[in-house]
């Protein structure tokens, strides 16, 4: 691929016979280069002269196919002039056809097999047939509209097909010059060029401003090429049968070669010149170069190598998940086909086949194939993936109405029976940290066990201790599972079997607590226990009375109240046979385990489950709201909603808002929450709120079938302003289809 | 377990992009046959109720608005246009027609990408274009389509391939730009761009992900939901997870810069073997799908530490889809190294280790 600048934009290019020379044409220019293997050699210029005119200047060129010294030009002033290029003097032009065209000339072009017949197409509707010998126009053809382009058909002496400005494609006999032997409209709006196949006698390739290239084959149009801008010129490819290069008047600068049989993406590209390119011509015989003339005044010769490929950088694959968990999948379908044994002559095929016939069979019949993978029943692994843990849970959720014992166990039970036993498990955890205290909780293991007292005091308080530390730790869900997460990462819940194992074993251990001493057993779960058993049997009534109001102990209480109750136990420690002594006491500071719970459901709004983190902040409410980050929780619950709108929850999503507390959240409820209705009596556009009507004074809510007037629930017809109490509009409905005030009208209530 | 389900979608070439909308009921499929469909969920079945020809050229993406601006999509094509259409309500149980609200014709080169920005920041559109111009448009009226203002021009130098919106609601308005540039050279291909609301009103570059240097065909950010850090996937000759944590220096928003991050990779996976070509992040984040030149889909999750594997494979024809049966956690962060010893017992023998990746551009079925 090389290239040379000229000195301004050109129009057109012609080859001479053995392609050899390139002969270039513009306003300013009017060049002849010898072709060499790196570069243009100038070799002419044929814009010398005393007077340079605008016979000068081409808007196309031809170069004699038989005798190689002969070219001519189509002038801009509607000359027609012939140049040869073996006169003697300096000037070669020899000889200026003027007034024969009253336009614009756009095409010139030789007779395929006679050296002396030049015809030339212009605006002024003409085609003139030029004998050279006697420099004489010998035939003239009237095509009735501006002629854009013409050609001889290489295969048929007589015959040349002439491309004009309002759509049509003329094929004309030579010997008659009065009439077309064919006509057919081709394009919308103006063709301007067409090229007949070298081979195929009776294809012939046109295109036009309306972008479409089409190749008729004698009447019939078999295929079309969709291109992005007008097109300016094409050219079959030689010897590839549906091959068509193109280029365009604007907006595209590049070369497009397509195949007709896939008409929507290029073959191949060219994006070297930098503005509209105007001519192309191909190497004779030759599929592999060609040259291409460009008003950015460059010239280039082409090596088909050198082309990309737009097909190569089309995605081949279209991939989406639905809210659902379904993954649509189109992919074409040479990846599927060729998935196997490509994989295994992958490396080697470059080596073994030869590339380009193999490229541009597949180039062809390329269609996807469009699959949806739904999940059926969900393993563990993809149990994230359909989400309906998600819709279950944000339909059952209890999140008020109860105490907050009876919900978070609500809760932890639908978690269990989807099996996410770690988000029961937080529930469980929630409702023993916040109301650990209340006897009237539904009889869980673990919050039985916390009423034996006895059990605990005996241990040291260094254990005490490290256990708490224990808790700590514990608490956090991502730290906990680490080690199961490592071993089995397809098991995400793993860890709770452990717990619930660890919690039923220490409910069967506790019929027998009474008797015996019963140490510790090293497990996580138990100093909860111990921290409220501290309190409880110390003070029976006071626990009675907070016992009350399950959802009311939060942390600060509970401490406060456990400081209490330790001076209080100090005082009548009597009581217990084995109590500690006071610096036990002292060494029981405040478990702060907000900062835990906090962290926790931050964990979980990191991993994406905002659902746990939402809703554990409705239920916990203020306990730790005062404790999380105002811009987090907005965050988290306008995601929830979203989340829910996703999944069309639109209830869920507005008592969701509704429990928030948070003003941005619930100023959602309040937007667009205003209809304005018509008076039902006088039809006026009611603007404001009121009793009365402005226009007629009637009363505007008024059942039309009782007659008397609605609280609550309005039904309203939109299309006659009717309505009622929605009972009575249901019950009328049931047998009727017109509106019951009589107005004819047949109500829709949607 | 996942059931294939083989859809006739009848493109004459090519389908690029198909994308569900917000509810999972509805699908759009786009091709090089210059057409899009649109498909409805009637009793299971997904069937064609739309079909219209979009654009001149091949249609490379399709994207849905936020239903609450109605049903509107946005299509990109190789013919230099962006185009907005708008489904006009039918009468009861009847589907619209589809019209054509905006034709957005700035770029001088084909627009490779398109997407509407996440709905609290309005009715906007990113589009892309092999010229390397990033491009946001608004409708500053979400009742009338038709109006499209050009509000930035963000020049990338690389030509762009795609770009992606950050969802996330309480971070600055957040762009991720991907180049399919082939030269390594040119450093890194993914950008990111930051709307600085302060002072000058304008995207500037905030980041630039220097650890991928291939051409890069998708990148997609996950919902965002409540994490404090965002997620990006990156596809290119392998698929990419980065995290991106902003850099909480001061309170109050910095005046002139833009935010630091964080960058973390935190998984590589070579298993496609060849070029990766599109992502998808399911609704809460917590698995991406990729697809790529071998004509597998494949599900990747993160585990309890973080560590990011395979779950699944899904073969593009349909044939059985296969779990991955041995686990892989041990996978991510191996770089260029995974796919030795691992893959072998992962997923049959179907997909053979075959030592250095080679180049796409030698894969030879195009």
């Amino acid at each position: 691929m090389h290239h040379t600048i000229l000195e301004g934009p050109l129009n057109c290019l012609a080859l001479n016979r053995d392609c050899s020379q390139v002969v270039v044409a513009g306003r300013n220019v009017f060049k002849i280069f010898s072709i060499e293997d790196q570069e243009f050699q100038e070799k002419v210029n044929l814009r010398v002269g005393r007077n340079i005119n605008l016979n000068y200047s081409a808007s196309d060129v031809a170069w004699n196919p038989i005798q190689d010294h002969l070219l001519a030009s189509a002038a801009t002033n509607g000359a027609v002039v012939v140049w040869d290029l073996n006169r003697v003097s300096r000037s070669k032009q020899e000889h200026v056809f003027n007034n024969v065209h009253k336009r614009f000339v756009n095409k010139v072009v030789f007779h395929v097999h006679e050296s002396d017949m030049l015809l030339s197409g212009s605006q002024d509707g003409y085609m003139k047939l030029f004998d050279l010998r006697k420099a004489d126009v010998s035939s003239s053809f009237h095509g009735r509209d501006g002629v854009k382009d013409i050609q001889y058909n290489p295969s048929h002496y007589f015959t040349f097909a002439a491309a004009l400005e309002n759509g049509n494609i003329q094929i004309w006999d030579m010997r008659n010059t009065s009439r077309w032997e064919r006509q057919f409209t081709a394009h919308n709006g103006p063709v301007f060029s067409l090229d007949w196949h070298t081979d195929e006698k009776m294809w012939i390739a046109t295109a036009g401003r309306d972008r479409m290239i089409k190749q008729q084959n004698r009447v019939r149009n078999t295929h079309t090429v969709q291109t992005i801008a007008s097109v300016a010129k094409i050219k079959w490819r030689p010897q590839r049968k549906f091959h068509i290069s193109s280029c365009s008047l604007l907006l595209d600068f590049s070369v497009n070669v397509w195949d007709i049989r896939r008409p929507y993406v290029p073959f191949a590209s060219f994006n070297e010149h930098k503005d509209c390119v105007t001519g192309i011509s191909w190497k004779q015989n030759n599929p592999h170069v060609f040259f291409s003339s460009s008003k950015d005044s460059t010239l280039y010769q082409h090596m088909f190598r050198d082309a990309t490929r737009p097909a190569n950088d089309a995605n081949p694959v279209g991939i989406s998940i639905s809210v659902h968990g379904s993954v649509a999948y189109a992919s074409s379908d040479k990846l599927n086909s060729s998935t196997t044994p490509r994989s295994n002559s992958y490396s080697r095929l470059p080596a073994v086949w030869k590339r380009t016939p193999e490229r541009s069979e597949q180039f062809m019949m390329v269609t996807s194939l469009l699959n949806e993978f739904e999940i059926i029943n969900s393993a563990e692994a993809v149990e994230d993936f359909c989400m309906s843990w998600f819709i279950r849970s944000a339909r059952e959720y209890k999140l008020s109405g109860r105490s907050m014992a009876e919900v978070c166990e609500h809760n932890a039970k639908l978690a269990d029976s989807m099996k996410r036993h770690q988000i029961a498990q937080t529930w469980r955890m929630l409702k023993l940290l916040y109301c650990g205290k209340s006897k009237k909780a539904p009889p869980s293991p673990v919050a039985t066990a916390i009423n034996n007292p006895k059990t605990e005091v005996t241990k040291d308080t260094d254990a005490e201790r490290t256990e708490k530390q224990e808790v700590k730790k514990e608490e956090k869900p991502d730290t906990s599972t680490v080690g199961h997460g490592i071993k089995n990462h397809s098991d995400f819940f793993f860890g709770d079997g452990d717990v619930d194992q660890a919690v039923y074993e220490y409910d069967s251990h506790r019929n027998m607590q009474d008797g015996q001493e019963w140490s510790l057993p090293s497990e996580a779960f138990q100093p909860r226990h111990e921290i409220k058993e501290t309190s409880q049997p110390l003070d029976p009534l006071s626990e009675n009375t907070k016992g009350e109001s399950p959802s009311s102990v939060n942390e600060s209480e509970l401490n406060s109240k456990r400081n209490e109750q330790v001076a209080l136990s100090a005082q009548s420690g009597i009581k217990q046979e084995i109590l500690l002594t006071p610096p036990f006491n002292s060494h029981l500071s405040p478990w702060h385990f907000t900062t835990l719970v906090r962290d926790m459901l931050q964990s979980y709004a990191e991993k994406g489950d905002v659902q746990t983190a939402v809703t554990a902040i409705i239920v916990l409410g203020d306990r730790i709201k005062p404790h999380l980050d105002e811009l987090h929780i907005e965050q988290w619950f306008m995601s929830y909603i979203d989340l829910l709108g996703r999944f069309e929850m639109w209830t869920r999503a507005t008592e969701i808002i509704r429990m928030s507390g948070h003003p941005a959240v619930g100023a959602l409820n309040q937007l667009s929450t205003t209809i304005h209705t018509h008076c039902s009596q006088c039809s006026k556009p009611l603007l404001r709120s009121g009793w009365l009507c402005d226009r007629c004074n009637g009363q505007l809510n008024v059942c039309s079938v009782c007659h008397l007037p609605v609280r609550g629930l309005y039904a309203w017809c939109q299309g006659c302003s009717h309505g009622g109490h929605l009972h009575h509009i249901r019950d009328w409905l049931k047998t009727y289809q017109h509106c019951p005030t009589g107005c004819g009208h047949l109500c829709e209530y949607t | 377990m996942f059931i294939a389900k083989s859809i006739q979608a009848e493109h004459k070439d090519l389908i690029h992009d198909v994308a569900y909308d917000f509810h999972g009921r509805r699908m759009a499929t786009c091709s090089s046959d210059q057409h899009v469909k649109i498909w409805d969920l009637v009793d299971g079945e997904w069937r064609c109720s739309a079909r219209y020809k979009v654009h001149v050229g091949s249609v490379w993406r399709v994207n849905w608005a936020h239903p609450e601006f109605g049903q509107v999509i946005a299509t990109c094509s190789f013919d230099r246009t962006t185009a907005v259409w708008e489904e006009l309500p039918g009468d009861a149980g009847e589907k619209g027609q589809w019209v054509k609200r905006g034709n957005l014709v700035d770029s001088r080169t084909s627009v490779t990408d398109v997407e509407f920005a996440p709905k609290h920041l309005g009715l906007q559109l990113a589009t892309c274009s092999a010229d390397g111009v990033v491009r946001i448009y608004e409708a500053p009226d979400v009742m009338n389509l038709s109006q499209w203002t050009l509000q930035h021009d963000i020049p990338c130098k690389l030509s762009c391939s795609c770009v992606s919106w950050n969802p996330s609601r309480v971070h600055p308005p957040m762009i991720a730009v991907g180049s399919d540039d082939n030269n390594p050279s040119a450093g890194g291909k993914v950008h990111i761009f930051e709307y600085n609301d302060n002072t000058s009103r304008k995207w500037l570059k905030a980041e630039t992900i220097m650890t991928v240097t291939d051409a890069v065909r998708d990148v997609a950010f996950s919902p965002n939901l409540g994490r404090s850090y965002h997620l990006l996937a990156i596809a290119s000759k392998n698929v990419t997870i980065v995290t991106l944590k902003p850099l909480a220096t001061k309170k109050e928003p910095s005046a002139t810069a833009c935010t630091k991050f964080e960058i973390h990779q935190v998984a590589q996976f070579e298993d496609h073997q060849s070029q990766v070509w599109r992502l998808s992040w399911n609704v809460t984040g917590s698995i991406l799908a990729s697809s790529g030149d071998d004509g597998c889909v494949r599900l990747w999750k993160a585990n309890y530490l973080g560590n990011w594997g395979c779950i699944s494979v899904l073969k593009g024809d349909g044939s059985a889809p296969q779990q991955s049966l041995t686990e892989k956690s041990n996978k991510s962060n191996l770089g260029s190294s995974a796919g030795t010893s691992v893959e072998n017992n992962s997923g049959g023998a179907r997909y053979l280790h075959l030592g250095p990746v080679a180049q796409a551009n030698h894969v030879p079925w195009h």
